[in-house]
């Protein structure tokens, strides 16, 4: 787009600027300057598709032809609509996607993108929304919003869906090797303590998550923080982290080392879980006795995104058939009513896993973290010093 | 002293003598025993075929990433990102650097101390604070980071390789040649291009190969400054997190090769212009 | 006759001319950065709001909360500068001195392991150091490990990582000056009655100073700012300085705190660069590779 130093702009100028000056809709959708936001909200009057829509997502978060490497939902959007997306998987981190697009936003700038998938347990969709950063969702476009899993409907940082709507949600709970565990796990009492788990136990370096569950062991409520519950909960992980049990704190990379077997139980997503089962199909994952958390990752519009263009590619997705073909790659939660049935039919496997499609005496059984606890600077702080970063 | 020598020579100090010629060898080869150990780790396990994500564990023989090497999607992006980058940043921090190397060997001038220290800084200043503070420029000048960012970036650090390289080049450069080139005739530019130029263009090319190399690797000050932009090594980076294709290992194993091939051929031909006695410094 | 134009008073604008685009370019992306690297360790806030304020306070306030992060990376990367000297020194001898015509072939060997990916050789030592992997377990045999131990996510995995990645930055500079000393001079000293032992370290060993000086600092400094070994090798109980000033910049956007901790890492550099060059007893900083 317009950046001043682009990839595009330096080694592609002609072809770019050529492409831009043939539709107004685009205008709205690459600002460059402060001027062009402003024509966002005029812009999402107009009803007309841009030509193309940029989508930032994380990796191996949609479906993939692995022969031909493309997507197809993607392609058979294109199809229908005639839309090109330029689909980007570059958000790793929560936090370092944020810090990348808080420059360009916090000026009025767009960041060339129509939508981008951000994790509610970040408290980053929340916080979002307090500064004026992201566009409301033209719900006309979304008649299919009908379809979304009704214990999603109103999150309390988002209650009436104005600004988001999920992409896939994600369980933690504990996954373990039974064979190297010698037997089954299911409580974080266990993990804590098991002498034979010394120094083969990792937590999650996600607050939201490892606090969380802990929290819910403690029998509080993960939900509603308060100082004297998350103290508590700190107090019983520091203890296992002195006693060595704990070996490390970690992001998704205990993925590698469950398969290694250089840990033997965690905190683990239950989307990993599923992936790592294809190559280890010993390994486990279940939601701790106490309870597990729940998290999703939420479809947003950054401000100077293109609104109608992002809502009806949300909306594509809403489709229980093209929400089944991504279920099938991605094996996260879907957030889609009826797509479990329309697995059933081409893939009962998938249809019939809980880790993808949990019970509902599984999702009774999580928590959502406390979306005010996310942002607050005295829990974060403790946090971090205690995973000793 | 032992028994009666043989030859003069005493066995206990021919004993010696052999062990001490010999340690060192044995050293020698065990060190590079383990400098190789984990370039063999990283080419062995570009033939495992694992059938999930990861590539830890040994599964099975397969030619298949070496097939479709860029079959795994972004990688192939990534890649051609970092050698464009690797390219226009050798190119133009190859021609500022000589520029640079040749002021600072052939004239005497004000504020050479300071530019030698300027052209030194940079080598010793860790990459974490390299990166951070090109990304606090950026951020107050509004500069978006991607592309143009990491470019600049990565002409910036090599600078001060190139000069380095080119000025160990002319400093061993036997400027009889030059005087008998003018004194032939010739005035000073047509010497520079016909007789400086030829004989410090192995320096120059040593020098924009050690620039490409260095950018092609480079992973701190681009992590700072790329914004969206994924090149090599960040592609890695972010995938030893998610999903570790053997793909990785097959490019990695690829510009290995390269870059050693590369290297060997410039040792032969130097080799064989030595011993043409083609002047060499 | 015609004094050749290379000796003759030399025209004074050219030397400027071939130097301003070079300086230019490292003044404005090298120069220019660490003063608004600077500035920035002076305000306070976050970003994007932040006013500059001059905060001295950042500094001590930087300081004290990761104390003990520069510590361990100060000890990280003293302990494996000296293992890389200790491995490199014989390493460079033998290819000076014994290398001949294949110098540059051995030479090669040494370095090509260096052209695979920082981060792909990183990954494969987590291979190689696994927990039930091969080099574990011998160590365990060997009593040097306990039976339970593990070498992952321990400071020795981090320090072996820095060790091995480094290890060109010292074998270079220390080649560089081996294979410049005259052998005569050695040959001097035996033919004056000195022992092979005594001769390396009265004559070889002194004249390759500004060699280990240069290998040393190429090799310390880099590594007391790297994150990546850490990250990969060890636990958040491993991380370094360069761990802190990564997440500060990028996850938590603390760019005050980050800023000042940058400033700060290179005043302790600086320091013990200088400490150690009065040690040795040399001035020459800019002994190359």
């Amino acid at each position: 787009m317009k950046e001043s130093f682009s990839r595009e702009e330096l080694l592609r100028r002609g072809l770019a600027g050529g492409a831009f000056l043939s539709l107004p809709a685009l205008l709205a959708a690459c600002g460059g300057g402060s001027k062009k936001a402003v024509s966002t909200a005029a812009a999402a009057v107009k009803k007309t598709m841009p030509k193309t829509l940029t989508f930032s997502n994380w990796p191996l978060y949609i479906d993939i032809n692995e022969k031909t490497k493309s997507h197809p939902s993607l392609v058979a959007f294109d199809k229908h609509y005639g839309v090109n997306v330029k689909y980007l998987e570059d958000i790793n981190d929560n936090d370092s996607f944020f810090g990348k697009i808080e420059g360009p936003l916090s000026q009025g700038q767009s960041i060339n993108r129509d939508l981008i998938v951000l994790t509610d347990s970040s408290g980053l969709p929340g916080r979002m929304i307090e500064l004026g950063w992201l566009e409301k969702l033209d719900r006309s476009a979304i008649p299919n919003i009908k379809n979304l899993q009704p214990s999603l409907a109103h999150p309390n940082w988002d209650p009436n869906r104005e600004y988001s709507l999920p992409w896939q949600s994600g369980m933690t709970g504990i996954g373990y090797d039974p064979k190297l565990v010698g037997g089954d796990i299911n409580s974080v009492e266990e993990l804590f303590t098991n002498p034979k788990l010394k120094g083969k136990v990792t937590l999650l370096t996600e607050m939201s998550d490892t606090m969380g569950i802990v929290m819910a062991a403690n029998g509080d409520d993960p939900s509603h923080v308060t100082d004297a519950t998350f103290d508590k909960a700190v107090t019983r992980i520091q203890k296992a982290v002195n006693s060595g049990q704990i070996r490390q704190f970690t992001g998704n990379d205990y993925s590698g080392m469950l398969a290694k077997g250089d840990v033997y139980a965690c905190f683990a997503w239950s989307g990993d879980m599923v992936q790592l089962q294809i190559d280890h199909p010993g390994l486990k994952w279940v939601i701790p006795s106490t309870g597990g958390m729940i998290w999703t990752d939420q479809m947003l519009i950054p401000k100077g995104g293109n609104v109608y263009g992002a809502s009806v590619l949300m909306n594509w997705y809403y489709q229980p058939s093209i929400a089944a073909e991504v279920e099938d790659y991605v094996n996260y939660i879907c957030p889609v009513v009826g797509a479990d049935r329309v697995l059933l039919k081409t893939d009962p496997a998938v249809a019939k896993n809980p880790l993808i499609f949990p019970t509902k005496q599984m999702l009774a059984n999580v928590h959502a973290f406390d979306s005010k606890a996310l942002n607050n600077e005295k829990y974060k702080k403790k946090f971090n010093q205690l995973i000793g970063g | 002293m032992t028994a009666v020598p043989l030859n003069g020579v005493p066995r206990t100090w021919r004993f010696w003598r052999f062990v001490r010629h010999h340690v060192l060898t044995v050293y020698i080869l065990l060190a590079l025993g383990y400098l190789f150990l984990p370039i063999a780790i990283v080419v062995a396990f570009s033939f495992n075929n694992p059938a999930g994500r990861f590539n830890y564990t040994w599964q099975g023989f397969t030619f298949k990433n070496w097939t479709s090497p860029f079959g795994y999607p972004g990688l192939g992006g990534a890649l051609r990102v970092s050698i464009e980058i690797a390219v226009l940043s050798a190119i133009f921090a190859t021609i500022l650097g000589t520029l640079v190397a040749l002021a600072l060997v052939r004239y005497r001038f004000r504020g050479s101390a300071t530019t030698n220290l300027l052209i030194f800084i940079p080598m010793t200043t860790p990459e974490v604070v390299m990166g951070a503070s090109l990304l606090t420029l950026f951020l107050n000048w509004r500069i978006p980071q991607g592309f143009g960012t990491i470019l600049i970036a990565h002409i910036m650090f090599n600078i001060s390789y190139v000069v380095v390289t080119v000025r160990a080049r002319l400093v061993g450069f036997d400027r009889h040649l030059e005087e008998a080139a003018m004194d032939l005739g010739a005035n000073e530019l047509v010497t520079f291009t016909r007789v400086t130029l030829p004989l410090i263009m192995p320096g120059i090319l040593a020098a924009g190969l050690l620039a490409f190399a260095l950018s092609i690797d480079d992973f701190v000050i681009t992590y700072f400054n790329a914004g969206s932009t994924i090149t090599f090594p960040l592609f890695v980076w972010g995938a030893a997190r998610v999903a570790l294709p053997p793909q990785i290992n097959v490019i990695g194993t690829a510009i290995f090769a390269v870059a050693v091939s590369g290297m060997l051929a410039n040792i032969f031909f130097q080799n064989i212009r030595a011993k043409k006695g083609a002047v060499t410094a | 006759m015609k004094k050749p134009a290379s000796l003759r008073r030399p025209k004074g604008t050219i030397p400027y001319l071939l130097l301003a685009p070079g300086m230019a370019w490292l003044l404005v992306f090298f120069v220019v950065p660490m003063w608004y690297l600077g500035k920035t360790s002076l305000s306070h806030g976050l970003f994007p709001t932040f006013s500059f304020g001059w905060a001295w306070g950042n500094f001590h306030d930087a300081v004290s909360a990761y104390r003990v992060q520069f510590v361990r990376s100060g000890e990280y990367a003293a302990i494996a500068t000296a293992i890389a000297l200790v491995l490199s020194y014989p390493l460079a001898y033998w290819i000076a001195f014994r290398g001949g015509r294949w110098k540059n072939l051995f030479l090669l060997l040494v370095i090509a392991p260096f052209f695979v990916t920082y981060l792909i050789r990183t990954l494969a030592w987590e291979t190689i150091l696994t927990d039930n992997g091969v080099v574990v377990h011998t160590l365990q045999h060997l009593g040097v490990l306990s039976s339970g131990g593990r070498l992952l996510a321990t400071s020795a995995a981090v320090i072996a990582g820095i060790t091995y990645n480094f290890l060109p930055f010292m074998v270079l500079p220390l080649y560089v000056s081996l294979e410049q000393i005259d052998t005569r001079l050695i040959e001097a000293a035996t033919d004056l009655y000195a022992s092979r032992p005594k001769a390396f370290f009265r004559v070889t060993l002194p004249l390759s100073l500004p060699g280990v000086f240069a290998g040393v600092l190429l090799t310390f400094i880099p590594a007391c700012g790297d994150f990546i070994n850490a990250q990969l090798l060890g636990t958040p109980r491993q991380y370094m300085i360069g761990n802190v000033i990564q997440s500060q910049f990028l996850s938590v956007r603390d760019y005050p705190t980050a800023a000042s901790l940058s400033f700060v890492l290179m005043a302790a550099i600086l320091v013990i660069v200088l400490i150690f060059a009065k040690l040795l007893g040399t001035e020459r900083l800019t002994v190359g590779a």
